[in-house]
């Protein structure tokens, strides 16, 4: 095999690993997976997908824009500029080999299950349904009342 | 198992020789007047002694008064001693030799050398020790973050007129906006990567710490879901007493963190709890030693 072959070869069991990935639980301008699925189709030799499927809705955009404002310094024409970057990978066949034992690394949950902290601090005893509550809020499986809403602004929790 | 890496080795054996795409304003720290890194205050600074006068009428005063000093420590440890460690990690100004950690975000991820960089990787540092905060009792827990993130802000703000040279106080106001919610938007993604799993956690890392950069180094990635998980390990095993009084430590990118085994976990709570039993027990401690915090958990 060709070390371009193996390189093109590579990148798809990459992208493999890349679409197992969870999907973002909460909607930004650009994904890690999305953008790191591009990236890699491309180094594979694939088609890109369509694009216009993958943009942001109108209503997404309103969501994103009251959640955040620009990461600092960085003026809208710029923002633009960094989406419509390609960068160049000039990978070879020893380095995408490293890219995907990382990632699937990463996808293994290799280091959360290593160094596992255990209830002292998925529970933490300050506040033991901190997590769970965010969880519940990104998956809107408990929506906020006003009334818990108040309690934590007076309480804290 | 299989062998370990510290961050540091880890990083450095990719082969991956993309440049990073970087299109931040390019604003590199070139201070005109440099500031000291915590206060001018005498009382902050390492060699500074306090008179025996004072230090006997501060203890009479806490005596008194019957003070919290759990309470009381929360500035000092969170919002001096905490702060600096979270501060020095990736503090840089241009034309100045890099400390061994810097070298680890700046040379070996190459990050930017800029303020808002730096400001990314202080609330990374920063978010983890809010995780440990909040397994305290929550009153004291609290009180330790407020210090963290009050001490936080009044450093940004003299920085950005002392060190970036930024005139206006509104355009400082803007910045500080700016990081309040970058703080939060960076708190919020890493404590759900940390209660989901390790991709949640890379893809707030890219994002967060990474800037969203397309040719992303998953290597480096992978270093830093290490850094991270390993640090929250060494925090998950200390006391609530030992972090309080300020006895952690981050774990430099450099040196690898082992998991204990079942009798050296055992080992270091025995330890613990003699080192504070004796503390406690001493007729003669001292109020100002005093805690109610746990040395066993």
């Amino acid at each position: 095999m060709s070390s371009s072959a193996a390189v093109r070869d590579s990148a798809k069991q990459i992208l493999k690993i890349i679409e197992k990935l969870p999907d973002e639980r909460i909607k930004h301008l650009v994904s890690f997976k999305d953008s790191q699925a591009e990236r890699f189709r491309r180094v594979a030799g694939l088609q890109s997908t369509d694009k216009n499927e993958k943009k942001a809705s109108l209503e997404d955009i309103k969501d994103i824009i009251t959640r955040t404002s620009g990461p600092l310094g960085l003026q809208k024409d710029l923002l633009k500029k960094v989406q419509s970057a390609l960068p160049q990978d000039e990978l070879t066949e020893q380095s995408i080999q490293e890219q995907m034992r990382a990632l699937s690394n990463i996808s293994n949950n290799k280091f959360k299950n290593y160094y596992d902290v255990g209830e002292k601090l998925y529970k933490p005893a300050g506040n033991p349904i901190y997590y769970q509550r965010i969880m519940d809020e990104i998956q809107g499986k408990q929506k906020e009342t006003f009334l818990s809403a108040l309690r934590t602004v007076v309480f804290g929790k | 198992p299989e062998e370990l890496k510290s961050p540091e080795d880890l990083a450095r054996q990719s082969h991956l020789n993309s440049k990073p795409i970087d299109f931040t304003n390019y604003a590199p720290v070139r201070p005109g007047k440099k500031k000291t890194l915590l206060s001018d205050s005498k009382y902050e600074s390492k060699d500074y002694q306090l008179p025996k006068w004072k230090e006997a009428f501060g203890e009479l005063v806490i005596r008194t008064l019957n003070l919290d000093m759990d309470k009381v420590r929360s500035g000092p440890v969170a919002g001096s001693y905490y702060y600096a460690l979270c501060k020095n990690v990736a503090l840089q100004y241009e034309g100045e030799k890099l400390s061994e950690t810097a070298k680890f975000f700046y040379q070996d991820l190459k990050l930017p050398r800029t303020f808002s960089q730096w400001f990314q990787i202080t609330i990374l540092h920063e978010w983890l020790l809010f995780v440990r905060m909040r397994a305290m009792p929550f009153k004291y827990g609290r009180n330790y973050q407020q210090k963290l993130v009050d001490r936080t802000f009044t450093d940004i703000e003299a920085r950005l007129f002392d060190e970036m040279n930024v005139t206006t106080g509104r355009i400082v106001d803007q910045y500080l906006k700016d990081f309040n919610t970058q703080l939060r938007g960076a708190v919020f993604a890493y404590d759900e990567g940390f209660y989901t799993d390790d991709a949640t956690l890379a893809a707030a890392l890219w994002r967060n710490l990474f800037g969203g950069r397309k040719n992303i180094d998953m290597v480096h990635l992978e270093a830093m879901v290490r850094y991270v998980r390993s640090q929250l390990y060494v925090l998950s095993r200390m006391s609530d007493r030992d972090f309080a009084v300020g006895s952690f430590k981050f774990v430099p990118p450099d040196e690898t963190v082992e998991r204990l085994t079942a009798e050296q976990e055992a080992q270091l709570k025995q330890k613990t709890i003699e080192k504070y039993e004796s503390i406690d027990n001493d007729p003669k401690i001292l109020p100002s030693d005093r805690s109610r915090l746990s040395y066993k958990n």
